[in-house]
């Protein structure tokens, strides 16, 4: 990992502050204690106005949204607090339309986690989140990205693996350098399309299928257990830096 | 050919005809007294030209009957009186026959002609006057907000046009042969009471039946029938009409019914009305079944109508469904994301007895929650309420994710995916719902199998499926129970007790499978065990470019 080490990664999210949205107050509770050691403050709120007030005012480093709010569509809420700020922010669905939740990620959204969640799995959200948001990209850093015996070289446009070059086609490129640019977070395929073809006509659903396929045959050692890009149902993909 | 509108008049119009003939006479014989009493100072063209005057205007005024008629009593009293000798049908002059001759020709034709030219004029304008009823009939049918005003107008229009007391539309409702009546048209002389002819009990669902005419008369007796093929029955225009009778058999009918029809289907009956009898003229014959089929395409628009608002209140019911449904699920999953967390927060802090009931909570509410999914797919699945979006999708991603889910039940196993052909497959499903399948194939393959023994995961090309099989080592699945495992809360005799789930995953699966166009299959392994397969439609791979 470039730049910081991980406990200064712990020590960042330990001094942040986290901002639970949800009407129901037994929910808050549970997710104030599922969290409350891991970062400095727990702050609460039960609707979307005070959630965007709050929002601006304690500037929280994480915020943890509901779905179903009494007041407004938590992707109303979404896109109030990415008009002028980068917070990560996790949705927490009760829902499976997967439609929604690629429409929350298009709005801003950075993550979800589907009720019931388990509380480890929560807290490796919220983590990599703060993690994400900690970690600005500075140009001309782009330092390469291991990951096991595998380089990835974004700035040379080198891949190698236990040593030697692995070739990618040009749009096989774009996709992984989408992918890893946002490492961690699920990318919709419509952001994929957009990034890689320009547009999502035609039959770029099938393209898309068939050139993740071929990354994986190349990055992957088993494309069928994908452990760097793996397939986030209905929504997209998501690269994933540390397996 | 007599006029449509002539004929409609009665014995009225005779009575006027008759009296135009004689006053044609009358004129005929005063301009010969007149003529007679300055007979010396005229020539005998000035004659010829004035008595040529009067057939013309007799010709004019009632037709050419009254024009030769005249033509003749001319000739006979221009010889008579006014060629020499006088008083005599004789002639001096040899050359007066010719005139004589010329003036008869000339009449006759001059008469011939202006009756000719009438007619055409007096067909213009009948033709003039139907294409201006059946644009009506179009602005009205396309100007009206709901179909049975259209129908209400294309009614009132036949009823104008054939000067009938009523015009009424039946049209069949469901799938039997009731009739209801949809449009009514009546006279405004006659409003109301022309309801009280009663129409004769199931003639008209006879007609909508049978798509056949009925003939209803005044003294009560019913005559119905098709085609008239002999051609005494009536013109070729009316037997290609194709309902039909004789238009003898019509003359003292008091009510006709005729079938509506739109390509061969009945769609219902029109019923015209006056009394004393419906008297129809050829030409609006031709009007009414020419009608009759604009009729039959406004009702067919009613039953359009009807149709989509129907679909429509089904739609909205599914929708509901849905949105119950998801309430259910989103008011069932919240209590149990405390109770996880909570039991999960009292598992890391607390260190005493309580721990292994806190284990104990977090797992029978993961527990619940898959029984709970299974019930609300269950639920959608036979509710009509499931909706499925099915996409080009690789056979990669769908095992990857089934893999990613089931990682936790599967780490203590070994799984193997082997693909025959070592290329990407694709497909079109619903990823989600097929993700679930083969993630309930893979539980099962692991709930049903030694732990020492492997998974196996294929993927191959089956045709026109796409093929995912999941074979185990278990006991397999014995020869009676090889279909009813797909029934919905069937538990095999050997299912072990700590197995989770409510019996329906399998049932789910299929049902999940066949709503996108594909199936669940079992067979047994060679070397015993089991493979499920889930099939979907295969999509072929593309070229690609770099």
């Amino acid at each position: 990992m470039p730049e910081r080490t991980e406990s200064e990664m712990d020590a960042a999210l330990k001094a942040s502050s986290v901002l639970i949205v949800d009407d129901e107050p037994k929910i808050r509770s549970a997710l104030r204690q599922a969290l409350e050691h891991e970062v400095r403050t727990v702050l609460e709120a039960s609707n979307g106005r005070d959630a965007i007030a709050m929002a601006e005012r304690e500037r929280p480093g994480l915020v943890i949204i509901d779905l179903g709010l009494p007041d407004m569509e938590g992707i109303d809420v979404c896109r109030a607090i990415r008009g002028w700020s980068s917070v990560p922010i996790l949705v927490l669905s009760a829902r499976t339309d997967e439609q929604e939740k690629a429409s929350l990620l298009e709005a801003g959204a950075d993550d979800y986690v589907t009720k019931p969640f388990s509380t480890v799995e929560l807290r490796a959200r919220v983590r990599a989140a703060v993690r994400r948001s900690q970690m600005p990209p500075v140009p001309g850093t782009d330092a390469p990205i291991v990951v096991g015996d595998l380089v990835i070289d974004t700035a040379r446009r080198v891949v190698t693996r236990a040593g030697s070059d692995v070739h990618l086609t040009p749009t096989e490129w774009g996709l992984l350098r989408v992918l890893v640019a946002n490492a961690g977070k699920p990318v919709t395929h419509e952001r994929l399309f957009h990034a890689v073809w320009g547009h999502a006509e035609g039959d770029a659903q099938l393209y898309l299928r068939v050139y993740v396929a071929h990354l994986r045959r190349k990055l992957e050692s088993d494309s069928y257990q994908p452990r760097l890009i793996l397939t986030e149902p209905g929504v997209g993909y998501r690269f994933v830096l540390a397996p | 050919m007599k006029m449509a509108a002539l004929s409609s008049e009665g014995t009225g119009a005779r009575a006027e005809s008759v009296q135009r003939w004689v006053i044609a006479f009358v004129a005929l014989f005063a301009l010969t007294g007149a003529m007679l009493l300055v007979r010396t100072d005229l020539e005998k063209a000035h004659v010829a030209l004035l008595y040529l005057l009067v057939v013309l205007i007799g010709s004019a005024v009632d037709g050419s009957a009254l024009g030769l008629t005249l033509a003749g009593g001319a000739f006979l009293l221009f010889d008579w009186f006014f060629v020499p000798p006088y008083n005599t049908l004789g002639v001096t002059n040899p050359l007066d026959w010719l005139v004589l001759a010329s003036f008869l020709v000339t009449s006759i034709v001059a008469a011939q002609l202006l009756a000719q030219a009438q007619r055409r004029t007096q067909e213009a304008r009948a033709r003039t006057l139907e294409v201006e009823r059946f644009s009506t009939l179009g602005a009205e049918t396309l100007n009206a907000a709901e179909p049975v005003e259209a129908l209400a107008a294309i009614a009132e229009v036949i009823r104008a046009t054939l000067a009938v007391d009523s015009c009424d539309i039946y049209v069949h409702r469901g799938k039997d042969a009731d009739l209801e009546l949809l449009a009514h048209a009546s006279a405004p002389k006659v409003a109301g009471s022309t309801l009280t002819v009663a129409r004769a009990g199931g003639l008209l669902e006879w007609v909508g039946g049978r798509k056949e005419m009925a003939v209803e008369r005044q003294d009560g007796t019913v005559t119905v029938g098709t085609v008239v093929e002999d051609a005494s029955a009536g013109t070729r225009d009316e037997a290609r009409a194709g309902w039909f009778l004789s238009w003898g058999d019509i003359a003292d009918a008091r009510a006709i019914a005729i079938p509506l029809t739109v390509r061969g289907r009945s769609v219902g009956v029109l019923r015209v009305a006056n009394e004393p009898h419906v008297d129809l003229a050829p030409g609006q014959r031709e009007f009414l079944n020419a009608l009759s089929y604009y009729a039959a395409l406004g009702v067919e628009r009613v039953q359009l109508a009807a149709d989509a608002s129907h679909t429509a209140a089904l739609r909205d019911r599914d929708r509901l469904k849905n949105a119950l449904l998801a309430a259910v699920s989103h008011d069932l999953r919240t209590p149990l994301t405390t109770v996880k967390a909570l039991a999960h927060t009292i598992v890391e802090r607390g260190a005493g007895p309580g721990d292994s009931n806190a284990i104990s909570i977090e797992e029978e509410a993961d527990r619940l929650t898959s029984l709970i999914t299974d019930l609300l797919d269950y639920s959608r699945l036979t509710g009509g309420a499931l909706f499925l979006a099915p996409q080009i999708e690789s056979a990669d991603d769908l095992i990857g994710a089934a893999l990613a889910r089931v990682r936790g039940i599967v780490e203590t196993r070994s799984v193997r995916v082997t693909d025959d052909e070592a290329i990407m497959l694709l497909g079109r499903f619903d990823f989600v719902n097929s993700v679930r399948v083969v993630v309930n194939l893979i539980e099962n393959a692991v709930k049903y199998s030694p732990p020492d023994t492997p998974i196996e995961i294929g993927v191959h090309r089956e045709g026109q499926n796409l093929v995912i099989s999941v074979a185990d080592r278990g006991v397999g699945v014995s020869a009676q129970d090889r279909e009813r495992i797909f029934e919905p809360f069937y538990r095999s005799p050997g299912t072990p007790p700590a197995a989770h789930g409510a019996g329906l995953g399998l049932a789910i699966a299929r049902g999940l499978a066949i709503a996108q166009g594909g199936d669940v299959a079992y067979e047994p392994r060679p070397g015993g065990g089991s493979v499920f397969s889930l099939l979907l439609p295969a999509v072929e791979q593309p070229a690609l470019a770099e």
